[in-house]
């Protein structure tokens, strides 16, 4: 559900105060994504205070790209916002930011995960990839000499999220037939219709016609 | 153009249909490609320029720019499809942490009516997006809410309330083009008479009503700008289709920004498909906002926005008719259409009556007002819903008359084009072998069919758009021109046709787009971005080699009707060995100043041998009888664009545009809630996008038509190829089940109420 129909949703049922008042917020964070208020004293809707915890900003450290980072972040905060704000690694896009088109495909110790749900506080301590860190020194991987060269990408929007599920797709099955890559792309959506181009791109990675 | 200019004799067309034609060639401009021609860079196989910037994650799109000093905005919208916004108390949302500009609609554009759920209303700029968001949602706006029709049943009902304003009409008349009100009815009724005189004398008469549901562009990125004030001057990075209508708009002393000039900068778009023009509401909010904040302003949609409130492609119910003599030669048409424009007036028409011979139509489109989000164009608009009837009433005519689909279509086609490509297609997906002769029949729950559809566009570019080539004494070449690429590779072929002239590789060259302080190009729709540019990139290059080998001959004492660049060097024409090798860059040497600039004008097209570009397309699928799901195996797609300059990237533009059709007639369906006028789908999960599990085998054979439209022959290629997918695939289907589903999505559910009340009718 978006944020839209969250709001509806939330002044319907419960408000958003009241919510707040017997939940924890970084519980709340987690159901309504990442633009929530940061911490206030939310004194808007009426005269009344109410004190909201745990919304201070905290220390993470996480490895990017082989780098590490220590930095600060409210606990709502998603790792997709993280990475793209602060961090400046813009790559990563955020096109649903519900887990539903893979643009903001990253790697999390080796696992595609969708970083517009996933909070940055639990990427702590963690190792992570973006389309960013797949350059091998200053050469293109293997599979993204293949994306070029067989013009897998137009508008390019989804195309570093799809380098990172078809990564870590490689990773577990070096040869993957048209139909395993269709599974391991599934999650990421492509609105130019990029796919086919996609397959071939991963099948020639993979036979090595990438390098 | 010089009055007594001789004409000259070009050869058109394509493989064995070639001609001569005799044109008489524009002052300035270079003759258009011949067939004899030889290139080393044009209508080559050329990795996208920018690929490696995308693969990177280093292009910067406008939702990822950051400026110093960058707020973000926020809209706040309508939860009313119908409703007059009475005042908007902001007393609140001003004291919250980070707010630093409010606006409210009504003041800016001049209207209090809300007309869909999802209209803008106000919107906030703030320190943060989450502070920008918690600010709209405390504005308090006390709407009067209206009496509303979401459905165009419900918009056309006996009383239904007025949509849009209480003095226009729900259900927009047909075009009169220029009849007065009576003329019109009569013209109505006499094109009714005259067709029904027609059906009554042919041999075979089908009919058919068809329906197509409304599909949302939906973008990866969304739309957006980020605006930027400096002094009275506008900078805007904007997602964009059309750079310098952006321009146009910020800087039209009617429209309410006002700047005194405004630069638009859109160096990767991320997909437009139609929706991307002008800077709409939401570009306008940023750049007043901007300036209220004084500070630079983002302000993107989110993807709920970018479903309610950024264009979609109409809904249509067709009532389609055919009368065919006893040979399948189509005599007469009947096809009336009703499609939802949303509130305003935007075409909602299905266009189906332009590829056949067809003597005689009876055509009447209504555009009927909803209180849902607006229309826009999208990838070849009225065409898919159009050619998805049409093409399923052809089949079922040729069942009718007992000819073989394919056969039908040719008796009714002269396009020399298209009919070679009919050959073409039915060879490769093995038309013959492979149709289903037995339809619906043999055993096993799956079945599997054969179906065709075909395309016809007007891709072929006209005037307004410049090149500026630019070589340095050292060599370096760059060529600019101020449009915008869409996921399309203008820069490749920019670099491609410039390459050509100038004898280099594309790697020599440097090309710039997306910034309206270069040359003027119009914006990329209709096709026409590439036929439109290519053809001043060609000529300001020409002219740019032209005046180098002038510095060459003249100071070596050569002939220079003799000289032209190839393989970075000076040669002869007539492949003679010159006494002395000139390199490119020795050439560029001799360049007085620092710099030589040529800017030109792309010119009148020319009559060549085809306006339009036309493709056919074959669809191969598999229909689960028991669950009803449709599985698309293969397209096999030919497809025409005049002379291909980059066969990867168009051939990239044909496979995208067909799983896109695939979508369009399978899965996307905007879903409303009629009671409420939400749209119950604003997202991509309900709202169901093709992925890479649908996406069939697809085979692309581009022709390579020597059209002589201008001088780089090219057409554009986006839209024509999503118009007989649908087509296709309905066809294919019907061809597999033995029954026809008359209404996109082709959803399972269709398709087994199809099957059971197949057995009812029989
Ligand atoms: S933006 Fe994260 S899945 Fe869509
Ligand atoms: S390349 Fe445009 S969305 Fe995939």
């Amino acid at each position: 559900m978006s944020r839209d129909n969250k709001a509806t949703e939330e002044t319907q049922g419960v408000t958003r105060r009241g919510f707040l008042k017997g939940a924890s917020f970084a519980a709340a964070a987690v159901g309504t994504g990442s633009l929530l208020p940061p911490p206030q004293t939310a004194s808007s809707q009426n005269e009344e205070e109410v004190l909201i915890l745990g919304t201070e900003e905290t220390k993470i450290a996480l490895t990017i790209n082989g780098e590490n980072i220590s930095t600060e972040a409210s606990p709502s905060t998603t790792l997709l916002d993280l990475i793209r704000g602060p961090l400046d690694l813009t790559g990563s896009k955020r096109v649903c930011d519900r887990g539903s088109c893979g643009a903001c495909t990253v790697l999390v110790d080796g696992k595609p995960i969708c970083s517009c749900s996933y909070l940055a506080l639990d990427a702590q301590g963690k190792n992570i990839q973006t389309v960013e860190g797949l350059m091998v020194g200053d050469k293109l991987s293997p599979l993204q000499n293949s994306f070029v060269s067989c013009d897998a990408l137009q508008c390019g929007f989804c195309t570093p999220g799809m380098l990172m599920s078809c990564t870590a797709l490689l990773e577990k099955n070096p040869n993957p037939n048209r139909e395993e890559i269709a599974k391991g792309i599934s999650g990421n959506l492509c609105r130019c219709g990029t796919y086919q181009n996609i397959f071939e791109a991963v099948h020639k990675a993979a036979t090595g016609g990438g390098k | 153009m010089s009055k007594n200019a001789d004409k000259v004799k070009i050869t058109v067309g394509f493989e064995d249909h070639l001609k001569e034609i005799s044109v008489k060639i524009n002052d300035n401009d270079v003759l258009p490609y011949q067939p004899t021609d030889s290139f080393d860079e044009v209508g080559q196989d050329r990795d996208r320029l920018d690929a490696i910037a995308k693969v990177t994650g280093a292009a910067r799109y406008t939702f990822d720019r950051k400026l110093d000093g960058m707020v973000y905005g926020r809209i706040l919208r309508s939860p009313h499809p119908h409703a007059k916004v009475l005042s908007i108390d902001s007393t609140v949302a001003k004291k919250m942490p980070g707010v630093k500009a409010i606006i409210e609609f009504h003041e800016v554009f001049r209207t209090r009516a809300v007309r869909y759920v999802g209209e803008g209303v106000a919107a906030v700029a703030a320190e943060t997006e989450a502070q920008a968001e918690a600010a709209i949602r405390a504005l308090k706006v006390d709407y009067e809410v209206l009496p509303f029709a979401v459905t165009k049943e419900d918009a056309m009902a006996e009383g239904a309330p007025a949509v849009a304003s209480p003095n226009s009409s729900n259900v927009i008349a047909p075009r009169a083009w220029g009849r007065s009100e009576k003329e019109q009815q009569a013209h109505l009724e006499d094109q009714k008479a005259e067709t029904d005189e027609a059906f009554a004398e042919v041999k075979h008469v089908v009919s058919g009503n068809f329906s197509t549901q409304v599909q949302v562009h939906n973008a990866l990125e969304t739309h957006g700008v980020v605006c930027h004030w400096q002094g009275e001057n506008l900078k805007i990075y904007a997602s964009t289709q059309g750079t310098f209508s952006c321009r146009g708009q910020a800087t039209s002393s009617r429209g309410p920004i006002k700047a005194r000039n405004a630069r638009v900068l859109s160096e990767y778009v991320g997909g437009g498909f139609g929706a991307k023009f002008g800077l709409r509401r939401e570009g306008v909010a940023a750049a007043i906002l901007a300036k209220k904040a004084k500070r630079p302003v983002h302000l993107m949609l989110n993807r709920r926005e970018e479903q309610t409130d950024a264009g979609n492609r109409p809904d249509s119910y067709q009532e389609l008719k055919l009368g065919l003599d006893s040979k399948g030669r189509i005599q007469v048409m009947r096809a009336h259409s009703w499609g939802t424009a949303g509130p305003g007036r935007s075409g909602a028409g299905a266009r189906n009556s332009i590829i056949y011979n067809i003597p005689k139509i009876d055509k009447v489109e209504y555009n009927v007002r909803t209180n849902c989000g607006e229309a826009r164009a999208m990838r070849a608009p009225g065409f898919p819903q159009g050619a998805f009837a049409l093409e399923s009433l052809l089949d079922m005519a040729a069942d009718e008359v007992g000819i073989d689909p394919v056969e039908l279509r040719k008796r009714n086609d002269s396009h020399p084009i298209r009919l070679a490509e009919y050959d073409m297609g039915a060879k490769m997906i093995g038309w013959r072998k492979n149709r289903n002769r037995n339809p619906g029949g043999g055993k096993g729950a799956i079945k599997r069919g054969l179906g065709c559809a075909s395309n016809e566009w007007f891709a072929a570019g006209g005037r307004g758009a410049a090149c500026l080539i630019r070589v340095n004494k050292n060599g370096h070449v760059e060529v600019r021109s101020g449009g915008q690429d869409i996921g399309t590779g203008l820069r490749t072929i920019m670099a491609q046709v410039a390459a050509e002239e100038l004898g280099l590789g594309i790697s020599d060259i440097e090309t710039f787009i997306g910034d309206t302080n270069d040359p003027r190009c119009p914006g990329s729709g209709g096709s026409t971005t590439t036929p439109s540019l290519m053809p001043a990139v060609r000529i300001a290059a020409h002219r740019m080699a032209q005046e180098l080998l002038t510095l060459v001959a003249e100071k070596l004492k050569w002939d220079i009707e003799k000289l032209t660049f190839k393989k970075g060097a000076v040669v002869r024409k007539d492949d003679k060995k010159l006494k002395k090798t000139v390199t490119f860059k020795q050439v560029c040497a001799l360049i007085e100043g620092e710099v030589l600039e040529i800017n030109e004008k792309r010119l009148a097209n020319y009559g060549g041998f085809s306006s339009t570009n036309s493709g056919v397309q074959f669809a191969d699928v598999e229909v689960d009888t028991q669950t009803g799901v449709v599985r698309v195996k293969r397209m096999v797609a030919v497809q025409d664009s005049g002379v291909i300059l980059n066969t990867k990237t168009a051939e990239s533009q044909v496979r995208g545009a067909i799983i896109q059709g695939v979508s369009y007639a399978l899965f996307e369906n905007r879903v409303m809630d009629r009671q409420k006028g939400h749209m119950l789908n604003a997202d991509l999960e309900n709202y169901k996008i093709a992925g890479a599990l649908e996406c069939p085998e697809i085979e692309v054979k581009l022709l390579n038509v020597f059209n002589g439209k201008n001088n780089t022959s090219s057409m554009g290629i986006g839209e024509p190829p999503i118009i007989a997918t649908a087509g296709a695939i309905a066809n294919a289907v019907a061809n597999a089940i033995g029954v026809r589903v008359m209404s996109i999505p082709i959803t399972p559910k269709k398709v087994l109420e199809a099957l059971k009340n197949k057995g009812k009718r029989k």
